[in-house]
């Protein structure tokens, strides 16, 4: 019996060599391997051994068919790998293309502020580019005589009360009538200001404005906050510092500077020599806003902040000429 | 707001770098435009003395000098007849640059080095006036003070060489626009206070009463109104000392009396105006605001319009000054001036605001006025320009002041719940740290108690009325750095706001498709505009034509981009801007701002190639149906089954093959080509197609459960029928699925065709249909029996012939 296994394994060996089409690897599964084949008889022929034998002998048939279907498999996969056709397919040729999509640069800049206060609690609000004065400055604090009041500054539309909205800021007063605290929100958008198109403004632009209203928020909590923003999206090596300055609707105020990144604060073109970059404006909400959307002032705090999204993705990408966001040129589009 | 350092340190000493300096002064707020050395167009110039001097051997006109300057000794020759052994004079060393040179016609700046005249040897120069551009005599050398040192930088002896601080000022700040104001910043830091110039008037026995009276007719807007008169003076150009600081300031020197006030202005923040007392008529001075409309010349020589209601200082017969914002020609000072009336006074800022804006002038003073000057500061101003004046031009100073004041700014006191301080600043500053602080500033308690303190505040601190305000002091004083960067942040409460706006959402859908996405101007040209159909909402100050009107559509804009795009052989494209349009709409729909109509909108566009070449496919150009298909790919992908397609033929003026989109019964927006009318005048060669929506009815519907797959394997039949080409593929299609037993599950049509192998009028439709039962495997029988009863009822309905039935996979 041991034999008749050892001569069987030698059979298949050069039978499967000799295999060079599909048919003949059929032939070669049926001598061998089917139910009615060689391997297949020597199972049989196995119930007449004594039962001390069957064992051993059955492990070595195993083996056997083990082996015999290994071979065939292996063959059955190098003939898979030959080319059906004769003639040859010149596999340089290009690959079927699709349009890709792109997403704004503006908009790619948008996503990563948003997602890195969304990380840190922040909802997403947002409310019209065409707002009135109250909105825009009189529930803001601005004095009735306030120079951004000017026509000089703000688009109007027909008289003196409807405007393109000169700040996201307004969403922070449309939010707050609407909801009682505690708001934590981030609010991106379009605004417009009259200012002369050049290669650095544009008359439209966007902005992300935040706040956050609550009992305890202080400004503590604010230069945490922003300190954190500034370190995920500008990395964490970076020097900044938080100056005081003047907002109608904050108080305190302070301007966020970053250590300029094209210099390192050496002092170049972009920094106008001084190494520090202006990022962002912020400050703890003025209790006369809270006064108007009718929130306590007594019982919550609140902080506010604001930035300039086209001044941030410029920076970013090296962008000279702010009109380039504007004009979509797609050999620019595409570069995103 | 520009600063001289050496004016400074009149009121207070520092002695800190120019960068150190800078980064104090921003940490309080006050942050550097610019840092400038004055004085450094006489870099190389020193003070010499000229030892010895004699006659050049070659040129009778000529001098050979040996002047030392303090290193060395040059020799120099010297063109000038007034040159003399003994004397100090300005000495340019080779390397420096002479600021005008006298042989030029033009006076084009000259560098020295060392030369030979007339054959001797001449290292440097000995410099006149004009040279140094210090005056107009050419031809004598400016001869120095005796007591010069030498060897002295000129810039140093001249009292030029100084720093120049350009500083941004906030607007809630008209302390800071002056140079005390500034030094008593400087005074927070360096733990002092500045120390302001002692007045030592001396006054004369008349009273000014005698020779003036002062009404104010306008209580309304002239809270203060001050004069002192000096008689007897003499108009002459200042010391140089007084030229210098306000050169440093780039302000222009006039005569004594102007300067002064100037230079008060800049040093404590108090305008003054003064007046030829001779040109005032009727010894009288009358504060009133203009009755009609007149026009005025200003001391610029302007002559400006002033519409009534404008308040003016007027003598007994007419105006003589625009109150707070600039004096007229008819008072001005002159040479032959002899008295002066000297005017210190405190306006409405909003009044002053007000004239300005409608006159179109800012001036130093209106722009202090306006933001608030200090109602102390008036007489202190009054007779430290008074002072100045007598000490410069002689004269008498009359005795007293008129000082009416009928509007009084009282002493304010603001109350500060100390632990208010922390409670907004995040601090743990103690009521002691805290008063200190306060105190840096001289904003003093009054009254102590452990909840509140009362604090008087300085009379020029117009921006602290409230607590907030007082808190505000602390924390800049204390240091924005020293607060702590506090992370802990609760984040768990409710949240009524979204993660992701809707917006967002789709944006990613669509690029997901293959579009671009672009940002537009939302101001248009009104021809632009209204292609969009609604009435446009338009800008009443617009920037110019292109730019005043909004977008009603997102279409022309994107047209806009399609012709750039073109210019740059860039024809196949896929683009979209999500954004605003607005319109004016007088209907029922609520609005936030007046009748302003604001919605939120998708626009996709595509034109030239369906795909990008390929050698293995043909081109094709896009149709309608492309842009159909993305629609219906983007309302599945926000599992919204229910769009419906409605074409039909209007006027729209945008575009043709109009097909509007109803989604759950309300209308959604269109899709269509853009006519070519419209393509033309944006000079679009090329067919265009375009799909609107809006974006709200765009929101995905929430699928929270799944449905089971079905267990049992579905057939495919395909159908083609014959049918007249007057009917609807959508309209067969939809009888079929109203018709069919529960057993059809799918239907598409995947095939369209008309031509020479039907009867003209006839088309062929082949729809694929997909058979399924939830319960069992459905038999041939059971099969068959449905799909001939659609058959029947496709035959009947619609008068159709079956061309096939075909088993399909």
């Amino acid at each position: 019996m041991d034999s008749k296994v050892t001569q069987l394994r030698h059979q298949a060996e050069t039978e499967i060599a000799a295999v060079t089409t599909q048919q003949q690897l059929e032939e070669f599964r049926i001598k061998f391997l089917s139910r009615k084949g060689l391997i297949a008889s020597l199972f049989d022929a196995l119930r007449s051994v004594k039962p001390s034998e069957k064992p051993a002998l059955g492990r070595l048939l195993n083996e056997l068919r083990a082996h015999t279907q290994g071979l065939y498999d292996h063959k059955a996969a190098s003939l898979e790998s030959v080319p059906k056709r004769r003639t040859p397919m010149d596999l340089t040729l290009p690959g079927r293309r699709s349009y890709l999509g792109s997403k704004h640069p503006l908009s790619q800049t948008l996503d990563e502020i948003k997602s890195i206060f969304v990380s840190m609690g922040f909802g997403i609000a947002d409310g019209p580019e065409i707002e009135d004065d109250y909105h825009n400055f009189e529930a803001l604090n601005f004095p009735p005589n306030h120079p951004a009041r000017d026509t000089q500054d703000t688009f109007f539309l027909s008289d003196k009360n409807a405007l393109l909205r000169t700040h996201t800021s307004p969403v922070q007063i449309r939010v707050m009538e609407k909801h009682p605290p505690p708001v934590r929100i981030i609010m991106p958008g379009r605004v417009y200001r009259n200012e002369a198109i050049s290669s650095r403004s544009y008359c439209v632009f966007y902005q992300v404005e935040g706040l956050f209203v609550d009992r305890g928020v202080t400004f503590s909590d604010l230069k945490g906050t922003l300190v954190s923003f500034i370190k995920q999206f500008y990395g964490s090596g970076l020097k900044y510092k938080f100056r005081p300055t003047f907002f109608p609707f904050t108080e305190p105020s302070a301007d966020i500077y970053i250590t300029c990144f094209v210099c390192g604060g050496k002092g170049c073109k972009l920094c106008k020599q001084n190494g520090w970059l202006e990022i962002l404006g912020c400050g703890m909400v003025d209790p006369n806003v809270f006064r108007y959307v009718g929130y306590d002032a007594e019982k919550y705090t609140g902080y506010a902040f604001g930035m300039g999204v086209d001044r941030i993705a410029l920076l970013r990408y090296g962008i000279d000429d702010i009109r380039l966001f504007y004009e979509n040129d797609v050999r620019f589009l595409n570069q995103f | 707001m520009k600063v001289l350092q050496s004016w400074l340190q009149q009121y207070i000493e520092f002695s800190l770098p120019p960068d150190e300096f800078a980064d104090k002064l921003s940490k309080l707020g006050l942050e550097f435009e610019g840092v400038e050395r004055t004085g450094e167009e006489y870099n190389g110039f020193v003070v010499g003395k000229v030892l010895e001097r004699t006659q050049h051997p070659n040129a009778e006109k000529l001098s050979i000098c040996k002047v030392n300057v303090g290193t060395g000794t040059l020799q120099i020759v010297c063109g000038a007849p007034n040159v003399a052994a003994g004397q100090k004079v300005a000495v340019g060393m080779s390397g420096a640059i002479v600021p005008r040179n006298q042989h030029d016609p033009s006076g084009k700046p000259l560098p020295l080095s060392t030369v030979k005249i007339r054959g001797i040897e001449s290292s440097g120069m000995i410099c006149s006036e004009y040279e140094l551009d210090l005056g107009k005599d050419a031809d004598n050398i400016l001869v120095l003070e005796s007591n010069a040192k030498i060897g002295k930088p000129l810039a140093e002896y001249l009292g030029v060489a100084d720093i120049v601080y350009d500083i941004e000022t906030t607007p809630n700040r008209p302390d800071w626009l002056s140079h005390i104001g500034i030094a008593r910043e400087i005074g927070a830091i360096v733990g002092r206070k500045p120390k302001l110039p002692k007045l030592k008037l001396k006054e004369a026995a008349i009273p000014v009463s005698k020779h003036l009276t002062v009404k104010v007719q306008d209580t309304q807007n002239c809270y203060r109104f001050a004069v002192r008169m000096i008689c007897g003076l003499k108009v002459e150009p200042s010391p140089r000392w007084l030229q210098n600081a306000l050169k440093g300031l780039n302000l222009r020197p006039v005569n004594s009396v102007v300067d002064v006030t100037n230079y008060v202005m800049m040093e404590c923040g108090q305008p003054l105006h003064p007046f030829d007392y001779a040109l005032l008529k009727g010894k009288q001075i009358i504060v009133r605001q203009t009755k009609r409309s007149s026009s005025f010349i200003t001391l610029d020589g302007q002559e400006r319009k002033l519409p009534d209601g404008v308040v003016m200082v007027c003598d007994a017969e007419r105006e003589v000054s625009i109150a707070g914002v600039m004096g007229g020609a008819n008072s001005e000072i002159s040479d032959s001036t002899v008295d002066i009336v000297l005017e210190s006074a405190y306006w409405n800022p909003s009044s002053i605001r007000r004239t300005s804006k409608l006159l179109g002038v800012s001036t130093d003073a209106s722009q202090r006025f306006e933001r608030g000057a200090d109602p102390d500061g008036v007489l202190y101003g009054l007779n430290r320009a008074a002072q100045l004046i007598v000490d410069m031009a002689g004269g008498e100073l009359l005795k007293g002041v008129i000082d009416i004041y009928p509007r009084k700014v009282k002493e304010r006191f603001v109350p500060l719940r100390p632990e208010r301080v922390n409670l907004v600043l995040g601090t743990k500053l103690t009521t002691v740290q805290t008063v200190r602080l306060l105190r840096l500033l001289d904003i003093v308690p009054t009254k102590r108690g452990s909840k509140r303190l009362m604090f008087r505040v300085p009379s020029y601190r117009v921006d602290i009325t409230r607590e907030i305000d007082l808190i505000e002091e602390v924390g800049r004083v204390y240091g924005y750095d020293k607060i702590e960067d506090k992370t802990t942040a609760t984040v768990d409460f409710a949240h009524f706001f979204p993660k992701e706006s809707h917006a967002d959402h789709v944006r990613e859908k669509v690029i997901g498709l293959g579009f671009c996405e672009t940002i537009t101007n939302s101001m248009q040209e009104t021809k632009k505009a209204i292609l969009g159909g609604a009435t446009p909402a338009r800008i009443s100050n617009p920037q110019n034509r292109e730019m005043d009107t909004l977008r009603t559509s997102l279409v022309p804009g994107l047209l806009d981009v399609v012709a750039r795009n073109f210019n740059y052989g860039n024809n196949d494209l896929r683009l979209f801007e999500i954004g605003h349009v607005f319109s004016r709409d007088e209907s029922e729909r609520p609005k936030l701002v007046e009748n302003f109509l604001e919605e939120q909108r998708l626009c996709l566009l595509m034109t030239g190639m369906v795909a990008p070449r390929h050698w293995g496919s043909p081109s094709t150009c896009v149709n309608i149906f492309d842009v159909k298909g993305k629609v219906i790919d983007l309302l599945e992908q926000n599992g919204l089954d229910k769009g419906k397609f409605i074409s039909y033929s209007t006027s729209d003026s945008l575009v043709e093959n109009r097909i509007a989109l109803e989604i759950n019964g309300t209308y959604g927006g269109y899709l269509g080509l853009v006519r070519a009318e419209v393509l033309n005048t944006f000079g679009i060669g090329q067919e265009v197609f375009v799909a609107e929506l809006n974006l709200e009815l765009l929101a995905p519907t929430d699928k929270s459960l799944y449905e089971p797959l079905p267990r049992f394997p579905k057939v495919k039949r395909d159908l083609g029928f014959i049918v007249d080409v007057g009917i609807s593929a959508e309209g067969l299609q939809k009888s079929i699925k109203e018709f069919s037993s529960g057993l059809l599950q799918g239907i598409e049509l995947f095939d369209v065709y008309q031509g020479d192998q039907l009867p003209a009028g006839k088309k062929s439709l082949a729809f694929s249909l997909e058979l399924m039962s939830p319960d069992k495997t459905l038999t041939d029988a059971e099969i068959d029996t449905e799909v001939r009863n659609i058959v029947t009822h496709v035959q009947d309905r619609f008068n159709a012939l079956l061309r096939s039935v075909e088993r399909s996979t």
